[in-house]
């Protein structure tokens, strides 16, 4: 569905990605992990259209994305949900979900849409005339996740969904993960909870320092030595 | 006493062109997180696209008003391209300072396209002034007051009941969340500066008919009011510009009154600069988020 081949991003001045590969199936659940300053923020973001990839290529049902704008991805049926969220703090929680919509014109459909997510997200619904920027760190993961899916994605991508928040709140992002997976979202999510991530993923990448080091299907690899590179990196899980 | 609440009257009146000033600034603000500093210059040549028609064409109120308002989008639109889109991932001051080079840009052109150093320019009305009671009330004022309250109200409206307005709010809030729910967010920037200069331009011109004078000069009091009623009403804040622009009016009318136009100025920007030690954010406005503060990516 989704194939990065060889991707090269500079950030500022540092080559953030160099010479990035990898693929997502369709239909299902893959993971990437890595530790942090890994890069893999930045391969978001350069999927997602924001960076510019100084080479390489990003096909999504083979049409090339590289050059792109972010509406032109989004209108592809690729969303991110980003690293700490960025919610519309001074819109209310329906507005954030109404933005989440805004290249769709249906009102009928997008009015559905809504109607179900306040049913999947019920803490939303109680919530929906609040601003943004007063929700909880959960609230707040669950609407940026809404948001998303509000311009109906077949692929959505998650950057870090379970960070700083609470484990009982984790374990609801990864459930609906699940759930969001099962109903027919392909999912690419980046992750540091290792150990969560490879419950629900098929397939995962490994990356280090702007490069991919592993890749394989859960299981694979001794889970301790995934959750240690993972964290760590590899050299220093070595030494 | 009745020389206060005259006053006050008239510098609401005043200040409520402050207000659409300050308003249009802020637009520009709070979606691009920079200064346009030719925002005035910008309205300043709008009027004299208006100004040349007046006084080479003769034409009448309405024509002048559409020719100050849709030629100061123009010119906006023109300062966006070449100041800020650009810049767009560049540093903010680079947008700043080259919005100061192309104010002395815009300043050269008004001179080229009408050379002498003033110029007339057409009044709304010239008829006697309200009375009131014990208060006077000019009819031209009163224009102002209403239209600026009328344009205010719609760009509420725009803001909050229209898609394009969702998608400025949502831009405001966080510029790399706009561009992933997929707005056009160098398209809807273009589409605010271009608003946001139509709507100083509606300011100009109202109090351009009040002055019935134009000079190239009106570029630099045009940014100078603009800019201090949004200080003074908080960074970034709507309802701060509209208040700012208010009290600027107040504070002088009744310093003009009492004291006279040297202390006038004097004494606003001592109020400014008050009001920036006691309240740095402004009277309305809220400090920066952590993530506003924080550099973009887009």
């Amino acid at each position: 569905m989704l194939e990065v081949s060889d991707v090269v991003t500079v950030y500022g001045k540092i080559e953030a990605l160099k010479g990035v590969s990898l693929t997502v199936e369709s239909g299902g659940i893959t993971c990437l992990l890595g530790p942090n300053g890994a890069g893999k923020t930045t391969l978001m973001m350069t999927i997602a259209g924001i960076l510019r990839p100084r080479r390489g290529s990003i096909r999504f049902d083979s049409a090339e994305l590289v050059g792109s704008t972010p509406a032109q991805i989004v209108s592809r049926g690729i969303a991110l949900v980003p690293e700490n969220r960025l919610v519309f703090p001074q819109m209310s929680v329906r507005e954030n979900l109404a933005a989440g919509a805004y290249q769709r014109s249906d009102t009928g459909g997008i009015a559905g849409d809504m109607e179900r997510l306040y049913e999947r997200f019920p803490r939303l619904r109680e919530r929906r005339e609040q601003l943004a920027g007063t929700l909880s760190g959960g609230e707040q993961q669950m609407l940026a996740v809404a948001r998303a899916l509000m311009c109906r994605p077949r692929l959505l991508l998650m950057d870090e969904p379970s960070l700083g928040l609470a484990p009982i709140v984790v374990d609801e992002i990864f459930r609906i993960i699940a759930e969001l997976n099962r109903d027919g979202t392909t999912i690419f999510l980046v992750e540091q909870n290792a150990y969560k991530a490879l419950q629900v993923a098929q397939r995962f990448y490994l990356m280090e320092q702007g490069r991919v080091t592993f890749s394989g299907t859960p299981g694979q690899l001794a889970e301790d030595e995934v959750i240690q590179r993972a964290y760590l990196g590899a050299r220093r899980a070595a030494g | 006493m009745i020389d206060v609440v005259q006053n006050t009257l008239d510098g609401v009146m005043i200040g409520s062109s402050y207000a659409l000033l300050a308003l249009g600034f802020t637009l520009i603000f709070g979606v691009m997180r920079r200064l346009n500093l030719s925002y005035g210059p910008t309205i300043m040549l709008g009027a004299y696209l208006g100004t040349l028609l007046y006084v080479q064409g003769g034409a009448g109120p309405a024509t002048v008003a559409a020719a100050t308002v849709l030629g100061a989008a123009v010119v906006g639109v023109y300062v966006e391209r070449l100041c800020f889109a650009p810049m767009a991932a560049g540093a903010g001051i680079a947008s700043m300072v080259s919005s100061f080079a192309i104010w002395m840009q815009l300043e050269q052109a008004a001179i080229l396209i009408l050379p002498r150093h003033t110029y007339a320019f057409p009044p709304l009305t010239t008829a006697a002034p309200l009375t009131l009671g014990p208060f006077l009330v000019r009819l031209d004022h009163a224009a102002m007051l209403a239209a600026a309250a009328a344009l205010a109200a719609a760009v509420h409206l725009v803001l909050h009941r229209t898609r394009f307005g969702l998608g400025l709010r949502a831009i405001v809030g966080n510029a790399t969340a706009a561009h992933l729910v997929g707005i056009d967010v160098r398209l809807s920037t273009l589409a605010a500066f271009a608003l946001a200069s139509a709507v100083g331009g509606a300011a100009g011109y109202l109090v351009l008919t009040v002055d019935q004078q134009v000079t190239p000069m009106f570029g630099m009091w045009a940014t100078f009011k603009g800019l201090i009623a949004m200080m003074l009403g908080g960074l970034g804040s709507i309802p701060g510009a509209l208040a700012g622009g208010l009290v600027l009016g107040v504070i002088e009318a009744q310093a003009q009154w009492y004291f006279g136009p040297q202390i006038r100025d004097f004494l606003t920007f001592a109020v400014l600069f008050l009001v920036l030690v006691v309240r740095p954010t402004g009277l309305m406005g809220e400090a920066p988020s952590a993530d506003a503060a924080a550099p973009g990516r887009a």
